[in-house]
């Protein structure tokens, strides 16, 4: 079949683990990394828990190998580390010139770090203005393809929280249609004080732990982190053997309100249904029961999960799916959150298992289904379903499929 | 004729060019690229024999009645009933379809 989307490597940093297998020991482990702030420097550090990185931007930069911190924002550093191992995991040597590759990253902070650090000298020049060069997204993805040293494609998504679902889709495209052979599609965001400040204002954060598709859930718990996926094509393939197949992907918008799903969760409805035809399209006899299970958005606030679950159970009816939100473990990533819980989607494929949904007590009344206590393993996992959606109704849903 | 069976003849007419315009949609929404509208027989099962729909194809017909028509179908199991023909989806929307 032309146009084949193969994920060859992952790489991953979040508050569970620095690599693909901290994270997994986490996940397997039911470790959780939800806790008191103690790297950002926020006034919300004694009220706020969320998922950070305990590790320091001087810290970060040693593991990304480069000695500037100055320029490169936390973002930038998170990146880094994560597409490097994504790469390292597929076994490309960045030298090897053969393949068009591309880097798409996906972020919605950027170089705030650095801008909140140093706006106030503004006016006192070098260095202390230095950060107006690191504060946009593709600053930072500029960066992370720099220091790979891939330059046939750069580019990078902020779409809000989907960010990194519509660059992974992006990638996909490009090598579906021939432009690119290989794609390192990801996403990168760090904890900010801007972001942190934003959804408090938002009134959308737990000050406990959040737990996902509960009754009683009151919001999210931010997370930083970033995660990469090597795509390509079958020809880059060649012999190898890949971990996955990306086969289905779809972008819908609900054009609804600039926080809030529609209250049916038409998009989410729209972009799950577009994604299973474009993999229908790509999987001969593809069915609907032949989805093994859904890593949900499951932020944990009241509007999501909520519209998330109307939207599941009107696709799949009485024959739902098992369904967990990962976000307990992670926190909620932003612009990293689609590309983070497909590391982890495909982690349960390759590793038979399906990662618990914590915290959860009691079923939303509205819902036909609840999501998934305890962890299950020894399951064969065919083809999984993630979703991220965004703000400004921007919605995404990856399927992965086992080989 | 009377104005009863005028409006009966309008209403036979427009079913009858709704079900062409659903054929057509059909055809494009779920690619049925070797398959032209008079291939399909407006009373023929839509699912298992006739044109042989899989489940996800169900799920566009539900995205096009929304997208299209405007009507929304909540539970699948309800879609499985309207889709049972072209006939009783063009019913369906003629019922169903806000003014």
């Amino acid at each position: 079949m032309a146009g084949r989307v193969f994920v060859t490597g992952i790489g991953i940093i979040c508050a569970i683990g620095k690599n693909t297998g901290e994270t997994l020991a986490s996940l397997k482990a039911c470790r959780h990394g939800i806790g008191k702030i103690t790297v950002l420097d926020t006034v919300h550090r004694d009220e706020l828990p969320a998922g950070e990185i305990k590790l320091t931007n001087t810290e970060l930069a040693a593991l990304a190998g480069v000695t500037d911190i100055d320029m490169n924002p936390r973002t930038a550093l998170l990146g880094m580390i994560a597409a490097a191992e994504a790469l390292q995991n597929a076994g490309i040597d960045p030298k090897d010139n053969r393949f068009r590759t591309g880097v798409i990253s996906a972020s919605t902070v950027g170089g705030m770090d650095k801008t909140e650090i140093n706006y106030r000298h503004y006016e006192k020049g070098k260095p202390y203005n230095n950060f107006v060069l690191t504060h946009d997204c593709s600053y930072s993805t500029e960066q992370i393809a720099a220091r790979l040293g891939f330059r046939d494609m750069v580019s990078t998504v902020s779409t809000a929280c989907s960010s990194s679902a519509n660059s992974i889709m992006f990638g996909a495209r490009l090598i579906h249609h021939g432009l690119l052979d290989r794609v390192l599609a990801g996403g990168s965001d760090s904890l900010s004080k801007f972001t942190l400040n934003g959804f408090n204002a938002l009134m959308i954060l737990d000050k406990h732990h959040c737990r996902p598709f509960d009754k009683s859930r009151t919001g999210l718990n931010l997370g930083e982190g970033a995660a990469f996926l090597v795509l390509e094509s079958e020809e880059a393939l060649g012999s190898r053997t890949p971990l996955c197949e990306l086969t289905g992907y779809a972008n819908a918008n609900d054009a609804y309100h600039q926080t809030a799903s529609s209250p049916d969760g038409y998009g989410p409805f729209l972009s799950m249904s577009d994604a299973l035809q474009t993999a229908s399209k790509n999987i001969p006899g593809f069915n609907l029961r032949d989805i093994s299970y859904i890593n949900a958005h499951g932020t944990g606030t009241d509007n999501n999960d909520l519209t998330e679950g109307i939207a599941i159970g009107r696709i799949f009816g009485d024959a739902i799916p098992p369904v967990s939100s990962t976000k307990p473990f992670t926190g909620h990533t932003l612009g990293a959150a689609a590309a983070v819980e497909a590391v982890i989607s495909i982690l349960s494929i390759r590793h038979n298992t399906i990662f618990p949904n914590l915290n959860f007590n009691e079923k939303i009344e509205e819902l036909k289904f609840e999501p998934v206590r305890e962890m299950i393993t020894g399951v064969t996992l065919k083809h999984v379903l993630s979703n991220s959606f965004g703000f400004g109704g921007n919605d995404s849903t990856l399927i992965f499929s086992a080989c | 004729m009377t104005p009863q069976i005028l409006n009966e003849s309008l209403k036979r007419q427009q079913r009858m060019e709704l079900i062409e315009k659903l054929k057509l949609e059909i055809i494009e929404v779920l690619n049925l690229e070797d398959i032209k509208p008079e291939d399909i027989d407006a009373d023929a099962p839509l699912f298992g024999e006739g044109l042989g729909l899989d489940s996800i194809d169900a799920l566009e017909l539900i995205v096009l009645l929304e997208k299209n028509y405007g009507i929304k179908i909540e539970d699948p199991k309800e879609g499985r009933k309207i889709f049972a023909s072209v006939r009783t989806m063009a019913d369906y929307i003629l019922e169903h379809q806000k003014k």
